[in-house]
Order: C-alpha cells, then structure tokens, then sequence
C-alpha cells in the first residue's frame, strides 16, 4: 500500500521547539529549513530532517532522534547522520498514545521560588502557556515531586505555577526535571491534583490545573486527602462544585470547613514518608435547576460524562539550528505521511 | 577429493518439499485481561441517545427522628440522587488481505484474521478498561517499602490503608471466602476486595507481609488464571498491561497504579446491537479488481467510575528498579 501525505505545512521558527497535531496519526514525517537550505550555514545547521515510525522495524526512529541533513563550513555539501550523533541538538518525539511523557524534555529546572505562583527557572525549556509539566527528582519541594502543573506566564527560561503557593514551603527547589505530558488523561473526567483549601462556609480548592476544562458546577468531586496533608475531615468526601475560576485554578464548593484542620502539604524532609498525593476525582453530578435564575447545573454532557480524553497525536519538532524546528526566523516546512492499512 | 558411492541421500537428492507446516499454528501472545470483570455490567439500548446515565439515591440521614409525644411530625427529607454519566464510543479495526495471500497461505488466513480480530476485541476493551482506572481514580502514593522512593515499593501496611478506606466507605467485597482445608501450607482467604497490578510487581508482592501465593489456596476451584495472590483482604490479579508511568517518581523510576475496589465502583456500558461486530467484506466490494477483501471487527463501549468511595489504589514503585 502507498505512503498518502495526510498533512503538510510550514511556518516561521522562534528557535523553540514546535508541537504540530497530527490527528490522523503519521507512519513518517519530514521536515524542511528552507532558509537554510540555499545558505551555507556554520557546520551541523540543519536543511532537512526525517522521522520514520514503528512500522519501519529496526528502522524506526528512536524518541528525541531523526535522520538530519545538515551542511558543513568548508564545502556546503550536505552530510547526513541521526540527532544523537550530536552532543547538542535534539530530534522528533511522536506522542501517539495516552497518557504520555515527552521523553526529549526531560529538561532540568534550575529552582522553583517560594511564592504564591510559585516560578520555575529552567533554560530554554520550549515550553508554552498552558502546557502542563511534571516534575520529579526534585532538589528540594520533594512533596511536589512527581506531580503535574499548567504553567503559564511563560518567557525564555522560566515560567510560573499559578496553582502552586509555596510561600509556606521550607526551601526553595534548587534541582529537578520535568517533562511535558497531555493535557488530557486517556479517559475524562480526570483526577486532579489538590495544592490548597481554604477553611471557609464554602471552601475553595486549588488545583494544580485549570480545572474549567474538565470540570462544571453541578459536578461532584471525591476529595482523597492523605493524613500528611492535614485536613483529614475532608478525605474521602464527597462535594458539588459551585462554581470554576479558570483565572485562578480554582473551585469553589458546597462544604463548610471552617472547623476542619488546616490544610498544608508536608515538609520536604519528610519525603519519602509522607503519604502523597492531595487528589480530587470526579464523582458524578446532581442536576439542579435555580427557579429563580433558571440557570440548570450539571447538564453539560460535554464535561461530565465519562469519555475518552481530547487527545489529538503529534509529533514534536526540537528547536534551535541544529534540530528539526530550526532557528529564530528560519521558514520549515513539513510534511506528514501515513501508510494505508 | 569425494567419489560417489552411488547411494542416493539427501545431499544429491534434496526434498522436493523443503519445509512443512506443522499441523497447526502456535498460539497467538495475549496478555492478561483484568481490567473488566470485576465492573458491573450495563447496556445501552439503541436509538436513544450516546450517553447512558447510571443513578443512585444515597442514603437519608439517621440523624434525629425521635417522635416526641408533641404531635408535630418530624422533618420530611427530600432524598437526593446522584447520577454518574457515559458516552457511548466506537473502536474498529480491519485487516485488507490480498487474494495470493488467500490463495498461497497454507493456514486458512481468513479463518485465523478473524480469529486475531476476536482477539483483539477482547484487548482492546480491556486497555480501554484500564484507561479508566488510571485517569479518573485518586491514588496515594506507598509509604512502607524499603526502597527509599516515593512512591516506595508496596507494603502490608500500604494495602492495609486502602482497606480502611474502602471499609471506612462502606464498600463491600467481592470475591468471597475460600474456607480452610486439612491441606499442609495452604490457608483460607477473606472475603476480599479486588487489586489490579502490573506482571512487573510480583516480584515485590512476593514480599509482602502476609501474602498468599495463589498456590497456597486451599481450593483452585474456579480460579481465574490471572490471579496472583491474596494480602490482607484484596486478591491480586496481573497483567502486563497493567497501568504504569514511566520515569516519575521521585528517583526517576516506573511509578506502577494499582486500582483496588469493591462491588459497584466501576462500569462497563455495551451498546445493544453493538456489542461486537465481526463482518467480510468480499473482494468484489473492496477492491475493483477483486483482488482485495477485507475483515473487520467493531464494537461500542461506554465506562465509568459509579462510585468513587468504593474504589481507591495505590502508587508504587519496585524494590529493585525496572
């Protein structure tokens, strides 16, 4: 059966790595540096680039690798070997199924500040508002190793954690890694991470992710709260959402927990004791309808049925000159290709 | 230098026939199905709508109630009803298979291509099954292995904690009782509750305080060959396929869920009519010479966690790293 290119596009390199949909999966992919390609650049900038998949066996691209066309100083020949030939550059990861882990970011962060939107230092990670990271092996802050955050507030070499207050937490992180995962799990409603609760008649959760995706008022949450957290009174409860804040990663529910114990999360150094992790996880809904205001809660199939997650396949493209998304300003060109049958 | 010796063997007078089919296939890898039978059961009826709602009213509260002599009636309560929702999907898959293919292979290819795609509904609703478990279920992360990670490896004491969760939460058991037996290193199970597990934990569960190696049952009788041991009042069962995540614990390593639960926490919803559709497609439909056919499998499949209180799980890591 023929290779069919199923889609093909370009656009204009930042110099950061590129994440392009590939909803109908791909069996092969490659790419183009059309600026690069008629210049003869400095030695190993690359003009082209290929990813072969699992269908091509022994063939097959290993992740964060590819075939790499790049050029040399001396003769502007091109010369080709893989990615991982290089001390530098990175290649192609396709993420095809879910949930996943970028395998080529598994980047190293510098710190994470204690702050009320707690900001993460970490040299050209790629990264982009609204992308949701993992953190592990954490130097420091070991109580939010292994967890997930939407980060946001993005610049070259850092971005902030809004539903992250470590302004309570002994010690900055000095150390870690993270990784870039989906942002939505195989099936939804998906659990979610707890950071905070407030003691309030109505008390508001924050969430490590912005929960407006996921999530209606009218919708119910199961709070699982590990002793090492302190609000014992709310494990195991279950509570209906009143209302989402997109803004702030939080929701506001129909619980009164103004006696309960305060909730915080345990001192790094009582890792790896302490049980881990605060969670939410969705526990169906109770439809209602406000006769004054007309307004029905919790009929938005759309969220709180359980259903596959939104996950759309891609492919992601390394950035910088020597890696498949080329340099600041450089124009690439791509194609993807599937194999029938 | 060889002179011949006029005898005819194999070197000067090769088979006619070099190889031979032996005189069936061998077996086909299938790994484990676990993620299915312990979830309820529901079906959608059809032409009406993809999602099925499933309903429960919880309990009024015991609270008060005492008549008092005064002749006032106590408090009426609205009873309340909590409805857990999920949509309907369809998977599919098919294999187009040439007709030299057909003509050439000796192993009944149609015959054994259907075969492959039973196999593969079967699966495939169990990964599905699995999805479920790991992203819409809390976990907590075990505390009482030795490995010096968190997750750590699983313990007694870990196991022990989802017990008093899912008791604590009224949930019941599932599998019953196997009774003690006049049998030497066997002992009885509890009634018990359900544990899913990677095939890359038995090593630890091995280890655990207290465990029961299936063999030490005192009944086989009517054991699921996935089941793996009993610790505390879960009975594990493991598949390959279990529920992993690689590289995200605190060291680095495969952090592995274990989904524990009791009766009524989860369910599979099939579509009436749709529950699993194997078809052919004849040559003359597929291809416009004839050459192609094609057969495929479907099936419509609607999940769902009904109640979170009776399911929990743990996070854990292996002893020695994998």
């Amino acid at each position: 059966m023929p290779f069919t290119i199923t889609m093909g596009g370009s656009f204009t390199s930042t110099g950061a790595g590129v994440k392009i949909l590939l909803p109908n999966y791909a069996d092969y992919f490659k790419v183009w540096n059309i600026t690069q390609m008629p210049l003869a650049p400095a030695t190993g900038v690359v003009i082209g680039a290929e990813w072969f998949g699992a269908k091509f066996g022994l063939g097959a691209t290993a992740a964060n690798d590819g075939i790499r066309i790049k050029k040399t100083n001396s003769t502007n020949a091109p010369l080709i070997d893989t990615f991982q030939t290089a001390t530098v550059s990175n290649g192609f990861t396709y993420v095809a199924t879910n949930p996943v882990v970028e395998q080529q970011n598994a980047a190293v962060i510098t710190s994470i500040t204690q702050a009320n939107g707690a900001v993460v230092s970490q040299t050209a990670h790629g990264y982009s508002n609204g992308d949701i990271i993992q953190f592990y092996n954490t130097t420091g802050m070991l109580q939010i190793s292994g967890m997930n955050f939407e980060i946001s507030s993005v610049s070259s070499n850092a971005y902030t954690l809004i539903g992250l207050d470590s302004s309570g937490f002994a010690a900055p992180a000095t150390a870690g890694f993270t990784r870039r995962i989906s942002r939505f799990l195989a099936v939804d409603p998906q659990f979610m991470y707890v950071t905070a609760v407030t003691k309030a008649v109505q008390a508001v959760v924050t969430l490590s992710v912005d929960p407006s995706l996921y999530y209606v008022p009218g919708m119910r949450f199961h709070f699982s709260i590990p002793f090492s957290f302190g609000m014992t009174e709310l494990n195991q409860v279950n509570a209906e959402i009143l209302s989402v804040n997109p803004a702030t990663y939080q929701v506001t529910i129909d619980l009164n927990t103004t006696a309960f114990t305060t909730f915080a999360f345990p001192a790094s150094t009582t890792s790896p004791t302490a049980t881990l992790f605060a969670t939410a996880s969705p526990s169906g809904t109770r439809t209602t309808r406000d006769p004054n205001t007309f307004v029905e809660k919790g009929y938005n199939f759309q969220f709180q049925a359980f259903h596959t997650g939104q996950f759309v396949p891609y492919i992601f493209l390394s950035g910088g000159a020597q890696s498949p998304a080329g340099a600041s300003g450089d124009q690439i060109n791509w194609q993807a290709y599937k194999l029938e049958n | 230098m060889s002179f011949p010796t006029g005898i005819t063997n194999i070197n000067n007078f090769a088979p006619e026939l070099p190889v031979q089919a032996a005189e069936d296939l061998l077996s086909t890898p299938m790994f484990n199905l676990i993620h299915s039978f312990g979830v309820d059961l529901h079906h959608a009826e059809s032409y009406i709508g993809k999602t099925t709602r499933m309903s429960r009213f919880e309990r009024l509260s015991t609270d008060g109630g005492q008549l008092d002599g005064s002749g006032i009636d106590p408090a009426s309560e609205v009873p309340v009803r909590t409805d857990i929702d999920a949509t309907m999907e369809i998977y599919a898959k098919s294999i187009v298979t040439n007709e030299q293919v057909i003509l050439y292979e000796n192993s009944k290819t149609l015959t054994k291509f259907t075969a492959l795609l039973g196999q593969w509904l079967r699966e495939k609703e169990d990964l599905l099954m699995r999805d479920l478990f790991s992203s819409s279920v809390s976990y907590i992360n075990c505390t009482g292995g030795t490995n010096g990670d968190q997750p750590s490896n699983i313990s007694l004491n870990d196991i022990n904690n989802i017990e008093t969760i899912l008791l604590g939460n009224d949930a019941r058991t599932m599998l019953v009782s196997i009774d003690a037996m006049d049998k030497f290193n066997t002992g009885p199970t509890r009634d018990a509750f359900i544990a899913l597990a990677s095939t890359n934990l038995t090593n630890d569960l091995q280890k655990v305080q207290g465990v029961l190696l299936k063999n030490a049952y005192p009944s086989q009788e009517g054991l699921r060959p996935e089941e793996y041991c009993s610790i505390s009042r879960f009975r594990f069962f493991v598949s390959s396929k279990g529920a992993k995540t690689p590289g995200i614990s605190t060291l680095g390593r495969t952090v592995y869920t274990i989904p524990m639960y009791g009766l009524e926490a989860a369910a599979k919803i099939e579509q009436n009519s749709y529950t699993a559709v194997v078809g052919y497609r004849p040559p003359w439909v597929v291809s416009s010479v004839a050459q192609n056919s094609q057969l495929y499998a479907k099936f419509a499949i609607a999940r769902a966690i009904t109640n979170q209180n009776w399911i929990s799980g743990l996070n854990a890591t292996t002893f020695s790293p994998s």
